[in-house]
C-alpha cells in the first residue's frame, strides 16, 4: 500500500512539474529593485537541495532559468551584494538590505486553527487538532507532520495584521511612502512587506531589531523613572498615544461588568469610580499624569489588553536578518502551487488568494482528493472531501497536490 | 550658520575642526606638532589624563590652535597604548565636554551642528527637534536606557520628537560613536621614536590607575555562583527544572550562559535532561558545539539583553538589570557586589 502510494505521489510530482513548466513558459515576473545585486536561490525537486548563490546580469537570463529548470520554490536576498554569486558569505560584500516583515498565520493562533488545522506525530503516530505543538504531547518527539488549512477566518487576521503594520507602523510612524512599500502574497498561509527604501538599506541588525520591537510593541516601558505609572495624553503619539487611545476605547465601549471580567479584575464598588477617573484624566490631556492604587491596577491591565490589540504579529527573526532569502514574487509557491504575488495596498482587503493567486483557471482534472475541509476555490465551494475522486479545476487540483492532499489519477491537459 | 574657531575647539565633530586641522598640519608639519615638548603634545597627554581623573575633557582656550590639534594626536596615542578601556575613558569624557557644551547652546546652534557634523535629518520646531528615526537609530543604539527605546519614543512620520536636552544627548553619543569608530580603523601610523616613550610612560600611568579588575566577558570564567546570576538565567533553570519544553532561543541563552562562566558541556546535561524532548546524544553535541569544541570552533556567548527582550526571554528585571545590556555583564558585576559583602 505504502509503495503504491509512493508510486502515486512520484506520479504527481511530474504532474506538478509539468504544470509549473507550463506556468514559467510565459513567465516575465517584475524584477525587484537592482536585481543583479541579489542571490538567488531555488529549491528544484521535492528531494533535492537547496541550490543557492545564484546571481543574474539581466532579468531574461532569471526568465530563462526559470523556463528551463522550473523550481518548485524559488527565492532573492532582501541583501544587496557586490558580488551576489559569491559562494561564501562573507565574499558577497554586504552593500544594504530591505526591511522585510514577514506575516503568516502559522504563527498566530486563530481559533479557526481548531477545526481545520491537524497534525500528526510521525514517531508515535497521535493525531490532533489545532496548531501544532513543537514536540509531540505523547512521546516528545519534534517529527511532526502538520496539515494545515487556510479559511477565511485566518486571511481575515492575516489581511489585518497586513493592513495595520503598512498604514498605522511604516507610513503613519515610520514615514515611509506607499510606493516604497509592497505587500507580497506569501503564496500560503500569509503576506511578505517589503520595504526598498535608502533610509533603511544600511540599517544593521540592531536597528533593525529596534524596529521590529517598536511594530510589535516590546521593551514598552509604562512607568516613569521613578517607578510612578503614567498617564500619557491621548494625542500622545507614537505607542504611547496608541496605548492612551487604546485603553480610552476600550473604557468607553464595555460596561462595567464586562470590564471586570475582560481584565480579570476584583469586582468592588470602586472599579466604576476609577474607570471614570481614567476616562477623565485621558480626556484632560496633561502630559505627566500619574495613576497610583486601583486606577493604577485598572490602567495596568487595561494597558496589557490594548498592546495586545495594537502590536503588530510580526516574525522578528526575519526583520532582524540582514541577509534574508524571501521568494521571489511572481514565482509559484511548490507547496501550494499559488503565486507568490504583488497586491496592492488598497487591494489586500479584498484579496482572495484562491481566486486572484491561481495560476491556472482553466480546465479540469480528476484527483483523489485524500482529506480537504470544505474550500471556496475560485469562487466556488468544494468539498470536504475524504478520499473521494472528484473532478476539480486544475488550480484546486495543484493546490492538493502540491500540499500532499491528492493524487493525480486523470489528466485533462 | 558660520562656526568660530572656538566651535571648532569645542566640537571636533563639526567640518571647520578637521579644516583647521589639515591647514595647520600643512602649515606646521607634522614633525613640529610632534615634536619633543611642544604645546600641542604636553595639551594631548593633559587631555588623555583628563579623561582618566575626571571622566570629562576641558576646553583650553587659552591656544584654539592647540586645543584642535590636541584631539587627533591624542587619538594618536590611544591608538598606540592599543587599550580598548582607555580608549572608552576617552572616549566617554570626550562625550560628556560635548554634552555639557551643548547644554548651553541656542536652538539654532544645536541645529546646525548637528546637521554639520553628522549630516542628520532635523527639523525645529519652537521648542523641539524632530530627527529622522535612522539617524536616531543608529545614535542612539548604545544607550541602555529603556527611556531611548525607540518603542518608548514619539514618532510621527518618520521623525522621533526630541527635548532639547535628548537631542543634545544624542549629538555626544554620535560623536563618542565617531571617536570609538575612528580608533578602530586599521591605518599605518609612523610615530617618531620620543613619543615611543611618551605612549610607554602614559600607559604605565594608566595601567596603575585603571580599576584591576577587567569586566570584559571571556575573564568571567572560574567562578560559579548562583546567587549572582540574572533573573532571566534564573527564571530558564527554574523552568527547565519544571520540564517545560523551552523554546530554541532559551536553550541556547541557557547553555552559551553556563558555558561562558566556566561549566563544561557535560556537566550541563542535568539541566536539559527533564525537557521533553531530551536525548542526551544531541543535547551533548549542541552544548559542545555552543561550547566551541567541535564544528565551527565558535565559542558563542549568551544573547544581548536587546536580544532577549525582542525573543520575550527577559525577565522582570531588578535595578542592576537597567545598568547592563548583556547578562554575564550583569553577572561579572554582582559577582563583585556579593564579595564586597
Amino acid at each position: 500500500m505504502r509503495e503504491r502510494l509512493d508510486n502515486e505521489k512520484s506520479g504527481n510530482e511530474s504532474f506538478v512539474k509539468r504544470v509549473f513548466k507550463e506556468y514559467y513558459s510565459k513567465w516575465y515576473g517584475e524584477p525587484p529593485k537592482n536585481y543583479n545585486m541579489r542571490e538567488y536561490a531555488f529549491i528544484i525537486s521535492r528531494k533535492g537541495d537547496m541550490i543557492r548563490h545564484k546571481a543574474f546580469e539581466s532579468w531574461d537570463e532569471v526568465r530563462e532559468f526559470l523556463r528551463k529548470n522550473v523550481p518548485l520554490h524559488g527565492f532573492y536576498s532582501s541583501a544587496y551584494y557586490l558580488q551576489p554569486s559569491a559562494p561564501d558569505m562573507d565574499a558577497k560584500g554586504w552593500i544594504g538590505a530591505d526591511l522585510i516583515f514577514d506575516i503568516d498565520v502559522d504563527h498566530i493562533h486563530t481559533p479557526c486553527k481548531d477545526v481545520h488545522d491537524k497534525w500528526v506525530c510521525l514517531d508515535c503516530g497521535v493525531v490532533d487538532k489545532g496548531m501544532p505543538p513543537e514536540v509531540c504531547h505523547r512521546c516528545s518527539s519534534k517529527r511532526i507532520e502538520a496539515k494545515t488549512w487556510f479559511c477565511e477566518k485566518c486571511l481575515d487576521v492575516a489581511r489585518e495584521e497586513t493592513i495595520k503594520l503598512v498604514e498605522d507602523y511604516l507610513i503613519q510612524d515610520f514615514g515611509f511612502s506607499p510606493k516604497e512599500v509592497s505587500i507580497v502574497f506569501s503564496g500560503r498561509r500569509g503576506f511578505h512587506v517589503h520595504v526598498e527604501s535608502d533610509i533603511v538599506k544600511g540599517l544593521d541588525q540592531r536597528a533593525r531589531r529596534e524596529i521590529v520591537d517598536y511594530v510589535k510593541g516590546v521593551g514598552l516601558t509604562l512607568t516613569s523613572k521613578k517607578r510612578k505609572v503614567l498617564l500619557p495624553p491621548l494625542n500622545a503619539g507614537g505607542w504611547h498615544g496608541r496605548i492612551a487611545k487604546g485603553v480610552y476605547e476600550l473604557l468607553n465601549s464595555c460596561q462595567v461588568d464586562d470590564l471586570i471580567r475582560l481584565l480579570g479584575l476584583k469586582r468592588g464598588p470602586q472599579i466604576e469610580e476609577n474607570v471614570r477617573e481614567i476616562i477623565k484624566r485621558l480626556e484632560e490631556g496633561k502630559r505627566c499624569s500619574t495613576l497610583s492604587g486601583m486606577a493604577s491596577k485598572i490602567w495596568l491591565k487595561a494597558v496589557e489588553k490594548a498592546i495586545a490589540y495594537k502590536r503588530c504579529e510580526v516574525d522578528e527573526r526575519v526583520t532582524t536578518d540582514i541577509k534574508r532569502l524571501i521568494r521571489l514574487p511572481g514565482t509559484l509557491h511548490g507547496g501550494t502551487g499559488l503565486i507568490v504575488m504583488r497586491i496592492g495596498l488598497k487591494d489586500v482587503e479584498t484579496f482572495d488568494p484562491y481566486t486572484h493567486a491561481v495560476a491556472f483557471k482553466r480546465d479540469y482534472v480528476k484527483v483523489r482528493v485524500l482529506n480537504m475541509p470544505k474550500i471556496t476555490f475560485l469562487g466556488q465551494e468544494w468539498g470536504p472531501y475524504d478520499n473521494e475522486v472528484v473532478e476539480v479545476p486544475l488550480g484546486l487540483a495543484v493546490y492538493l497536490i502540491c500540499s500532499d492532499n491528492a493524487i493525480v489519477i486523470d489528466e485533462v491537459l | 550658520m558660520v562656526f568660530s574657531k572656538l566651535d571648532a575647539a569645542i566640537y571636533p565633530f563639526i567640518n571647520l575642526a578637521s579644516q583647521i586641522v589639515k591647514e595647520l598640519e600643512e602649515n606646521l608639519g607634522i614633525n613640529v606638532i610632534l615634536s619633543p615638548g611642544s604645546e600641542v603634545l604636553k595639551r594631548s597627554i593633559e587631555r588623555i589624563k583628563e579623561a582618566i581623573y575626571s571622566r570629562v575633557t576641558s576646553v583650553y582656550r587659552a591656544d584654539l590652535d592647540v586645543e584642535i590639534l590636541s584631539h587627533p594626536v591624542a587619538m594618536l596615542l590611544l591608538k598606540s597604548i592599543k587599550d580598548t578601556r582607555l580608549l572608552h575613558i576617552y572616549a566617554e569624557a570626550e562625550k560628556n565636554r560635548v554634552f555639557l557644551n551643548l547644554l548651553s547652546e541656542d536652538y539654532e546652534k544645536l541645529l546646525a551642528l548637528a546637521i554639520d557634523g553628522f549630516n542628520w535629518h532635523v527639523i525645529r520646531e519652537n521648542y523641539t527637534f524632530f530627527i529622522r528615526f535612522d539617524d536616531y537609530l543608529k545614535a542612539s543604539i548604545n544607550i541602555i536606557d529603556s527611556h531611548w527605546k525607540l518603542v518608548n519614543r514619539k514618532l510621527v512620520n518618520g521623525y522621533v520628537e526630541l527635548s532639547r536636552r535628548d537631542f543634545s544627548r544624542l549629538m555626544a553619543e554620535a560623536y563618542k560613536t565617531r571617536v570609538l569608530e575612528k580608533a578602530s580603523q586599521e591605518e599605518v601610523i609612523q610615530i617618531p621614536e620620543h613619543i615611543k616613550g611618551i605612549v610607554e610612560e602614559l600607559n604605565k600611568e594608566v595601567q596603575g590607575v585603571l580599576p584591576k579588575v577587567d569586566v570584559r566577558i571571556t575573564h568571567i570564567s572560574g567562578e560559579f555562583n548562583p546567587l549572582a546570576f540574572p533573573p532571566c538565567i534564573l527564571r530558564l533553570l527554574e523552568d527547565a527544572d519544571k520540564g517545560k519544553n523551552l523554546p530554541h532561543m532559551a536553550r541556547f541563552t541557557l547553555a552559551t550562559f553556563l558555558i561562558s562562566i566556566g561549566k563544561r558541556p557535560e556537566e550541563l546535561l542535568d539541566i536539559f535532561r527533564k525537557m521533553p524532548d531530551y536525548d542526551e546524544r544531541k543535547t551533548l553535541y549542541h552544548l559542545r558545539h555552543v561550547a566551541g569544541e567541535i564544528g565551527s570552533r565558535t565559542k558563542y556567548i549568551p544573547p544581548s539583553c536587546a536580544t532577549l527582550r525582542t525573543f520575550n526571554l527577559c525577565s522582570p528585571d531588578d535595578d542592576l538589570c537597567s545598568k547592563v545590556k548583556h547578562p554575564l555583564i550583569y553577572y561579572s558585576k554582582k559577582l563583585r557586589t556579593i564579595k564586597r559583602g
